[in-house]
């Protein structure tokens, strides 16, 4: 008898489980209401903290100088990578230096409000930087370095740049990355989560906050661990003739969590996801030869804007990699056509249209160097002589007739390694591993999970991988020093978890000095001059060599539900930036139903 | 033995299964003789449909030879602007508005078409306006491309250049000017396209499945070889030794294989994997079933009066083990091991699915080809049957013909099976 009832029992716990998962909150997303993405978020969201770290929120949560994600949360400036201009957001007008660089001051615009009906001021800047200071978020250690602190005078908001030695401001550009990289929280808000959490530094930075109150046209809607929504604030100040003068086109913004790759691409293939951020190898052929309705930036190779260059870096903790011969010879054999053509699809202009130096391949940052005075230090690719006979004179030779050279008597055998599943990145792996096979260096390419990698590579001294891929500093408010900086600085050297720059940790003291010097030079033909000596620096020593261009993110859209996406040549100047990125974002209110 | 062979022969699954795979395998040894090209070499760029390359510069260095096609016009019409393309044309006009009375995809009326789209397309208008139908991007891109590609006149005179400066002449090409393609110096066939690296997959495919096949057969005779004699002694000997070697066997047993096979083989680093150490490693996870079912059999035997009367004569046990029970089960292991070589192809082609394959600069696996297909979207945005289809077909037909073959065998060794 007490079988039964026991079996009944557990009968009835099961129907009553079934009930609650189809009880489990699934709000209605009206197709013709919802902008779908893709690409963008991998598991399910942890919070909506702005103040916290490892929220895990790809669609609102993604703080980057080059394009700040301001769906929910806004910065002050929104960086727009076409121009490299700063548009206010939440600042009114433009921000102002004082002469010598170490004062900031902006405005906030008046009609800015918060999700709860107050008003943004300069208090809020204020509160942004002192709670993180309090909490040691990411905000903090980011830009403790070059801010001294942020005041409010007189309603306006004044940023004290850190002074170095000689007095000078540390570092002016990192203050701009701050207008476009850092999220302005509510002072109420803020101080209220620091009441609550008795100011403990890592229950405020872990609290995921899904009453936060926010600045931006989107608010929480529901999330699960399939689809994470936001829905549109229809008071969102935004409105006001002063911003945008009207709301943005979808109601809904949606992201469901797919499982890979290519379940992505299937998806967006059948038009349920309408912003996909994601390579796709032969992208053109989704319009050529499926007929899909789908379209990038451009419909020409390399059909985005490329901004920044995926690099393959050398490990200076290995002394055969010490020796610059070695380290060009490599670089030399590379065939970076082959990458471009076959790893890329074509999606990167070529070392040929651009040549290669510490610049990305917008036109802004390319007429910031000498292109003449380094020609001689190019090289083309795919020059097994070349390279030979430069390992041949610098006596790295195959002693022993095994094919392989040696190195203080041991053949040289490296690995070069970059994440599993990162396809473009993996197939240069192989194709540089072909190279050394060309000119009688091993190399062998290795692909170890993502977990693993990150930890490597980002260590202060790591001996596990000779040749690894990393990218530099895209486009930025700071660009192209920051580049110069992340390929050379040996301010890196020995950071464990360095996640900024020199992977390979890369020492040259002269290099250092540009580096310093070139934040505080103002005069233009003296920029260019120190642009092109860093230039040439790196490509004499070869710390690194880029391997491609390659687009900040990939944008591709999907026109069965929504059109009017930024196009090249349009006249919008909107950054393909998935709708969302920086100034990326202003494609929001310009889309439309296909109907 | 001759017997055996004949029925084995006479059993038609056996057959089949023979000659498919005899087919594979002559296939792999023979190839190489006619194409000498190395596999990993990159040809072309990214994927190429399969079919005839002929190089545009040596065409133009070729005799010519004049042929009159009656359809020739047509079919340059044909090749020019598609019949959907045309109606793609019209749907524009009509929805712009224009008058397109008289106007329809056939080849007389190419030319009266060409000439209204050419009044009424426009670039920037079609940008500006927005037609119903023709509003969003990926349709206005289409339009311009197929502006760009519109020639009113597919016949219009073509000449071509050759050399520089003063010493340029100049030739002009009929449209009844033919090349005879195996006298053009650069023509390249390739039956199956290329990959995503550009390599002739045909040659890649033959080498693949040919280091699969060896993967298969080394993994297979070792699963056999260690089944076979834990087998045997497990079962012969008994007592004590059968305890501790089939205490190994559980435990190999309950760990799932591929797991198993995963762990160890992502433990080894890449650089240790080549297709040897992928063989092995296969061979050492995959040995348990044999040695389970060969030690059933020894059991069985080991008591039959032939093994005492040998035991009585004292005849060694590696004596007793090779002349009295050995040939019992030589068909079933015969089988067993058809069955394992089977299973160690599927498994490389698993493990290098999951990208842990062999080193993939060194040599060519029927499983790697799937993995480089998969990253770069072979059945997904780069529409590329040719790059993994006939890989799947391979793999299936290997495994098929193998287990066909061990079907067939069953039938003959097999009494309960025996018509």
């Amino acid at each position: 008898m007490s079988k039964k009832i026991l079996a009944m029992l557990l009968a009835a716990v099961m129907l009553l489980g079934t009930f609650g998962a189809f009880a489990e909150e699934v709000k209605d997303l009206p197709r013709e209401e919802t902008l779908y993405f893709g690409g963008q978020q991998w598991d399910p969201i942890v919070g909506y903290n702005p103040l916290g770290d490892n929220m895990n929120n790809g669609l609102i949560l993604s703080a980057a100088p080059r394009g700040t994600r301001t769906v929910m949360f806004e910065t002050l400036y929104m960086y727009n990578g076409l121009d490299g201009k700063l548009y206010p957001l939440l600042a009114d007008g433009d921000y102002a230096w004082n002469d010598d660089l170490t004062v900031l001051t902006l405005k906030i615009k008046p009609a800015a409000k918060w999700s709860d009906g107050k008003p943004v001021t300069a208090d809020d800047v204020v509160a942004t930087w002192d709670v993180s200071t309090k909490i040691q978020n990411g905000t903090y250690t980011g830009y403790a370095p070059y801010i001294e602190g942020i005041e409010n005078v007189d309603g306006a908001v004044v940023i004290k740049a850190k002074l170095n030695d000689e007095g000078k401001p540390a570092n002016p550009l990192q203050v701009l990355n701050f207008l476009c990289g850092v999220y302005i929280v509510q002072k109420d808000w803020a101080e209220g989560l620091c009441a609550k959490h008795n100011d403990d530094q890592t229950a405020i930075r872990t609290d995921p906050t899904p009453d936060a109150v926010y600045s931006g046209p989107y608010g929480p809607y529901f999330a699960n661990d399939q689809l994470v929504a936001f829905v549109r604030n229809d008071n969102y100040w935004g409105q006001d003739a002063s911003m945008w003068g009207k709301l943005p086109a979808p109601k809904y913004l949606a992201h469901t969590i797919y499982k890979d790759n290519d379940a992505t691409l299937v998806a967006f293939q059948a038009g349920q996801i309408d912003v996909n951020q994601q390579f796709i190898a032969n992208v053109q052929k989704l319009w050529e030869e499926q007929g899909l309705p789908i379209a990038t930036y451009s419909d020409e190779p390399p059909y985005g804007i490329c901004a920044t260059m995926p690099t393959a870096w050398y490990n200076m903790d290995i002394p055969v990699m010490q020796v610059k011969e070695v380290r060009k010879a490599i670089a030399m054999a590379v065939d970076y056509d082959n990458i471009i053509e076959n790893a890329m699809t074509n999606q990167s202009p070529s070392f040929a249209d651009v040549p290669r130096s510490v610049m990305n391949p917008t036109a802004g940052e390319q007429a910031m160097y000498d292109h003449e005075a380094v020609k001689d230090l190019q090289w083309v690719g795919k020059d097994y002589e070349g390279a030979k006979a430069l390992l041949d004179a610098a006596g790295i030779v195959d002693s022993d007739g095994d094919g392989w050279r040696e190195y203080e008597g041991k053949k040289i055998s490296l690995k070069a390694c970059c994440p599993d599943g990162w396809t473009d990145w993996q197939a240069a792996m192989n194709m540089v591993a072909e190279a050394g096979k060309a000119i009688g260096i091993e190399i062998i390419a290795t692909f170890p999970t993502w977990d693993q990698y990150q930890t490597v590579f980002t260590k202060g001294a790591q001996t596990e991988y000779e040749i690894f891929m990393w990218s530099p500093a895209g486009a930025e408010p700071a660009a192209p020093w920051s580049r110069v900086r992340a390929f050379m600085s040996s301010e890196f050297v020995g950071v464990d978890n360095n996640w900024s720059g020199n992977f390979g940790h890369y020492k040259n003291e002269r290099i250092d000095e540009i580096i310093k010097q070139i934040p505080l030079t103002t005069d233009e033909a003296e920029l260019k001059a120190l642009y092109t000596e860093a230039t040439k620096i790196y490509l004499d020593e070869v710390p690194s060599f880029s391997l491609m261009y390659r687009p900040e993110v990939f944008h591709a859209v999907n026109e069965t539900v929504w059109t009017g996406y930024p196009e090249k040549d349009d006249g919008n100047n909107i950054p393909p930036m998935d709708c969302t990125d920086g100034y990326g974002i202003a494609a929001l209110y310009n889309l439309e139903l296909v109907k | 033995m001759k017997n055996t062979l004949k029925n084995v022969f006479h059993s038609p699954r056996f057959l089949v299964g023979f000659i498919i795979f005899m087919c594979i395998l002559l296939t792999v040894l023979i190839y190489p003789y006619f194409v000498h090209r190395d596999p990993l070499q990159g040809l072309g760029k990214g994927f190429l449909a399969p079919g005839t390359y002929v190089s545009v510069y040596d065409t133009n260095n070729t005799g010519t030879y004049r042929v009159e096609l009656p359809e020739a016009n047509d079919n340059r019409l044909e090749a020019s602007v598609p019949v959907k393309d045309r109606q793609t044309m019209l749907d524009f006009l009509k929805a712009k508005g224009t008058d397109i009375t008289g106007l329809d995809t056939s080849n007389e009326h190419f030319h009266e078409l060409i000439e209204v789209w050419r009044a009424n397309y426009d670039e920037a208008d079609a940008k500006k306006n927005k037609y119903e139908g023709f509003a969003t991007q990926a349709k206005r891109n289409e339009l311009r491309r197929l502006n760009n590609r519109l020639s009113s006149d597919v016949n219009a005179a073509m000449t071509v250049t050759k050399g520089e400066g003063d010493d340029a002449t100049t030739a002009a090409v009929a449209t009844s000017d033919y090349v005879k393609v195996d006298e053009v110096a650069n023509a390249l066939t390739l039956p199956l396209g290329t990959d995503n690296f550009g390599r002739d997959t045909l040659t890649e495919l033959v080498k693949a499945t040919g280091i699969s096949l060896l993967v298969g057969l080394l993994a297979g005779s070792i699963a056999t070889f260690i089944g076979l004699a834990v087998g045997l002694l497990a079962g012969y000997v008994g007592g004590v030794v059968d305890d501790v070697l089939m205490f190994i066997a559980n435990i190999f047993t309950v760990i799932p294989g591929f797991v198993l096979l995963i762990l160890i083989y992502s433990a080894l680093g890449a650089e240790s994997r080549s297709i040897t150490t992928c063989a092995v490693i296969i061979g050492i996870t995959s040995w348990v079933w044999t040695a389970r079912s060969v030690r059933s059999q020894v059991i069985s035997l080991r008591n039959r009066d032939h093994v005492n009367l040998s035991k009585l004569s004292g005849h060694s046990l590696i004596r007793i083990v090779a002349t009295d029970i050995l040939p019992y089960i030589m068909s079933y292991v015969v089988m067993a091991f058809i069955l394992q070589v089977s299973s160690g192809i599927l498994a490389e082609a698993q493990l290098s699915m999951l990208g842990l394959g062999p080193n993939p600069n060194e040599l060519p696996t029927l499983g790697l080809m799937m993995n480089w297909a998969k990253l770069f979207g072979a059945y997904t945005s780069s529409n590329a049957w040719w790059a993994y289809f006939p890989v799947i077909l391979v793999i299936a037909l290997i495994s098929f013909s193998l287990n066909l073959m061990n079907t067939g065998l069953d039938q003959v060794f097999n009494p309960t099976l025996r018509d």
